[in-house]
C-alpha cells in the first residue's frame, strides 16, 4: 500500500471526483428524461380516460342518492365480499329522461337479473311498471314510483321487501342515454318478433313539444337496429295484445342482443361509451365491476339466458287509487322468484 | 439548450403518441359502406334490386348502380313487374306511399297518397302501406295497409290488414279502407295484423299472419287464403312461428324463415300440396335471416342474413335451393355493406 503517488494520486482523485460528479448529474438527468417522458405518456393516458374517470367518479360506484320525505333508508352500497366469480344480482332501470320529467323520474323498465359468471347462466326477470306495491317511502303505489319517491336506493329496498330478494347492485340509465350507447356501438341486430306499431309514441326526444306524438313503426324479423329504432322497439306498448308484458319482453330480447356487443369493446372504448352515457347513467357498481361485467355478458350463451316475464296469473288487472294498476299475487310470485334469486338477508 | 427543447418535444409527442394508439384500439363503429360491387365469387344473371339506406341499388354481374329516384323519405321493398318497371316504397315517418318507377328510377306514376296531414292534422289519420306484391297475371297489386281505422284518434288499435287492387286504376286508402280495393283478410287485434301478401298462380294469397297465443305472446303463421272472404287455413304452426313467405315461379315451393319464438331464425324451404305445406326442410340454420325472394327461373334464392351477431346484413344467394341437393349459401355483397335486411331481394330476368 505506497502512498508515493500523490500528486498523480490527487489528480487522477480530482478526475474520480469530477467522473463521480459528472456521473451523477448523468443519472439525474437521466432520470429526469426518464420521469419526463413517463408523466407525458401517463397525461397522455389520463387525458384519454378523463370522460371514463369523470363517469367513474360521478356516476359510479353510487353510495347514497337523494330521497325525498322522511323515510329512512339504508345506503346503497355495493357488497364488499363479492369476487368476480361469485354470482351477483342485479337490478337494471331504465328510465323516461326527457324533459317532460324535470328529473323527477318513473323507472318504465325494471329488469332484476342475477349473474353466475361461473355457470354463465342469466336469469332476467321484468318487474311489471304497474304493479301495485307497499312502497318504502310509505303508503301504496306503483312500483315505477319507487325511484320518483326515493331514487335507487328506494327502488332497491321496495324491490328487496316486495319480492324478498337480496340485490347486490343497481345500474339506472335515462332513455336518451340508451339511444346514444347504442349509437356509439354501432346499433345492434335483433329478430323483431312481430310489426310494432304506435300511432301514440312519445315524441319526447326530438327536441320538440315533449308532450307530442308520433306515430312509429318497427317491421318484423332479423334486422340491424340503430339506437333510436330500438329504443321505439323496447318503448312502444299502445298497439300491443299484451302492452307493458310485451314491452319487457323486448326490453330483455334488446338487452340479449347487446350482449353479443359486449365481446368486442375494449378498455379503450369506455372514454367514448361514458361520454355518449353523459348524465343519463348511474351505478353502485365500481367503474373496475363495470368493465369486468362486459367480458362475462358476452361469454354468456343465448341458451343460458332464462327470461321471466310476470304475465297473468302473477298479476291481475286493477283499478286502484284512480289508476289502472297490476295486482300482484304474491303467493305465486315469491315461490317463483326464490328459484332464480337469492333471498334478502 | 437545443437538446433539451428536442427531449420535451420527444416527451410530449410520445404523450400524444400513448394518447393516439388508445384512440386507434378504440372498436371504430364505422358506417357501413355503400354498395358499389359483388362478391366476385357470385355473378348472378339479369338484375337484383336491393335497399340500402333508403335508396334502391341495381345489381347487375359485377356492376351496381344506385337509381335515380327523387330525394326524401326511405326507398325500399321493390317489386318488378313483366315489362322491367317497379313498384316501390316510399316511406316516411308517419306514413308510406307506393310508386311505379322505371328500371332507372324515373316516377312514373305515384298510386297513393296517405299524408293526410295536407287536409287533417290529426296524425293517426296517416296510413301505411307496405309489401307491395304483383298478381300472377301481373293486372293488380296486393300489398298490406293500417286501414281501416275503426276509430282513428280515440283507439290504439292499428293493424296491418291485406287487400288487392287493380294496377290499371286509382285506388285510395282511407279511414274505411281502400276505395278501388278488395279486402282479403282481418287481423288478430293489437298483433301488428297480416302482412307479406304472396298472390299465387291459381288465385289464393298466402302471407304471414300474426296472432295473440293468450299465453302472453304473439306469433307469426303462414296463412292461404283460397279467395278475398274465404278463410284463413294455418299452413303452419305458431310454435314454428314462420313468416317471411316467398314462393318460386312454380307456385308451389315456399320459402320462409322460422324463429321458434327465439332470437335466431331458420330458413326453410317447403312444397304447396293442395291446401297444406309439405314437410320443411332446413337451408341455413340458426341464423339472423330475412326477406327470401326467388329468381324469375324458381330455382335460386336470395335472402338477407347477417353473418355474425355484430355482423352487417348482406345479401346471399343459394343455387338450386328447392331442389333435393341445395347449394351452398354464398355471401353476394361485400362484407362491408349493410342491406335493408326487411325489404327483400326483387331478382329480374331484365
Amino acid at each position: 500500500m505506497s502512498r508515493s503517488y500523490d500528486l498523480s494520486g490527487r489528480r487522477r482523485g480530482r478526475r474520480r471526483r469530477a467522473s463521480l460528479k459528472t456521473g451523477g448529474q448523468q443519472v439525474a438527468r437521466g432520470s429526469f428524461v426518464v420521469a419526463g417522458f413517463l408523466v407525458s405518456v401517463l397525461a397522455g393516458v389520463v387525458l384519454y380516460f378523463l370522460p371514463a374517470l369523470q363517469v367513474a367518479l360521478r356516476d359510479t360506484g353510487q353510495v347514497n342518492t337523494s330521497l325525498g320525505g322522511t323515510a329512512q333508508l339504508k345506503p346503497v352500497s355495493a357488497s364488499e365480499n363479492l369476487s368476480s366469480t361469485a354470482p351477483f344480482t342485479l337490478l337494471l332501470l331504465g328510465s323516461d329522461s326527457d324533459s317532460k320529467f324535470k328529473g323527477d323520474y318513473l323507472t318504465q323498465s325494471m329488469i332484476l337479473t342475477r349473474v353466475d359468471p361461473i355457470t354463465k347462466h342469466v336469469t332476467m326477470l321484468s318487474i311489471p311498471r304497474d304493479l301495485w306495491v307497499r312502497l318504502c317511502s310509505g303508503g301504496n303505489g306503483k312500483i315505477d314510483q319507487a325511484f320518483l319517491h326515493g331514487g335507487a336506493q328506494c327502488a332497491i329496498q321496495t324491490v328487496e321487501r316486495d319480492l324478498r330478494v337480496h340485490i347486490d347492485y343497481y345500474a339506472w340509465i335515462g332513455l336518451q342515454g340508451l339511444v346514444s350507447v347504442l349509437n356509439e356501438l354501432g346499433g345492434i341486430n335483433a329478430v323483431a318478433n312481430n310489426p310494432v306499431m304506435d300511432d301514440y309514441y312519445p315524441a319526447d326526444l326530438s327536441g320538440g313539444n315533449p308532450f307530442d306524438y308520433q306515430r312509429i313503426l318497427v317491421l318484423p324479423g332479423a334486422q340491424h337496429m340503430s339506437g333510436t329504432l330500438a329504443l321505439e322497439y323496447v318503448r312502444a306498448r299502445h298497439d300491443d295484445a299484451y302492452g307493458d308484458f310485451a314491452r319487457s319482453q323486448r326490453q330483455q330480447q334488446i338487452l340479449i342482443a347487446l350482449r353479443a356487443k359486449t365481446k368486442h369493446i375494449s378498455l379503450a372504448d369506455i372514454p367514448s361509451l361514458a361520454t355518449s352515457l353523459g348524465a343519463d347513467f348511474q351505478t353502485s357498481m365500481s367503474i373496475g365491476q363495470v368493465s369486468g361485467l362486459l367480458p362475462i355478458a358476452g361469454s354468456v350463451p343465448l341458451a343460458s339466458i332464462t327470461q321471466v316475464v310476470l304475465l297473468p296469473p302473477y298479476t291481475s288487472n286493477v283499478y286502484v287509487g284512480g289508476q289502472d294498476a297490476l295486482m300482484p299475487n304474491w303467493a305465486l310470485i315469491r315461490p317463483e322468484v326464490a328459484k332464480y334469486f337469492p333471498a334478502v338477508s | 439548450m437545443k437538446r433539451t427543447a428536442i427531449l420535451i418535444a420527444l416527451m410530449l409527442a410520445s404523450g400524444l403518441a400513448a394518447n393516439r394508439t388508445l384512440a386507434v384500439l378504440q372498436t371504430h363503429t364505422t358506417s357501413a359502406a355503400l354498395i358499389s360491387t359483388t362478391s366476385p365469387q357470385v355473378r348472378l344473371p339479369g338484375t337484383i334490386y336491393v335497399s340500402q339506406q333508403g335508396s334502391i341499388y341495381a345489381i347487375s354481374g359485377s356492376s351496381v348502380r344506385r337509381l335515380a329516384l327523387p330525394s326524401g323519405g326511405v326507398w325500399t321493398q321493390p317489386r318488378v313487374l313483366g315489362d322491367g318497371s317497379l313498384l316501390v316504397i316510399r316511406r316516411f315517418d308517419a306514413y308510406s306511399d307506393l310508386y311505379h318507377v322505371s328500371s332507372a328510377g324515373r316516377v312514373l306514376g305515384q298510386m297513393t297518397s296517405d299524408d293526410q296531414s295536407t287536409t287533417n292534422p290529426t296524425l293517426q289519420l296517416d296510413h301505411w302501406i307496405l309489401w307491395p306484391a304483383v298478381g300472377a297475371d301481373g293486372t293488380s297489386v296486393y300489398f298490406a295497409t293500417d286501414a281501416p281505422k275503426p276509430a282513428p284518434n280515440q283507439s290504439y288499435e292499428v293493424d296491418f290488414s291485406l287487400w288487392s287492387a287493380p294496377l290499371s286504376a286509382a285506388f285510395s286508402i282511407g279511414d274505411s279502407g281502400v276505395t278501388g280495393g278488395t279486402r282479403w283478410s282481418v287481423p288478430d287485434l293489437y298483433t301488428g295484423g297480416d302482412i307479406q301478401p304472396v298472390p299465387l298462380p291459381n288465385g289464393s294469397m298466402l302471407y304471414a299472419s300474426y296472432a295473440n297465443t293468450g299465453k302472453g305472446t304473439v306469433v307469426t303463421v303462414l296463412g292461404l287464403q283460397t279467395g278475398p272472404s274465404s278463410r284463413m287455413l294455418s299452413l303452419t304452426t305458431p310454435e314454428q312461428d314462420c313468416g317471411a313467405p316467398a314462393v318460386a315461379a312454380d307456385g308451389l315451393t315456399v320459402a320462409m324463415v322460422c324463429t321458434h319464438s327465439g332470437q335466431a331464425a331458420d330458413l326453410e324451404v317447403a312444397t304447396l300440396e293442395g291446401n297444406s305445406l309439405g314437410p320443411a326442410r332446413v337451408l341455413v340454420a340458426n341464423c339472423l335471416c330475412n326477406s327470401p325472394s326467388w329468381s324469375p327461373s324458381g330455382d335460386n334464392l336470395l335472402y338477407m342474413n347477417a353473418a355474425d351477431p355484430n355482423g352487417n346484413f348482406g345479401l346471399w344467394y343459394i343455387p338450386n335451393a328447392g331442389g333435393a341437393h341445395p347449394g351452398t349459401a354464398k355471401r353476394v355483397t361485400d362484407a362491408s355493406v349493410d342491406l335493408d335486411a326487411t325489404s327483400a331481394a326483387a331478382w329480374s330476368s331484365h
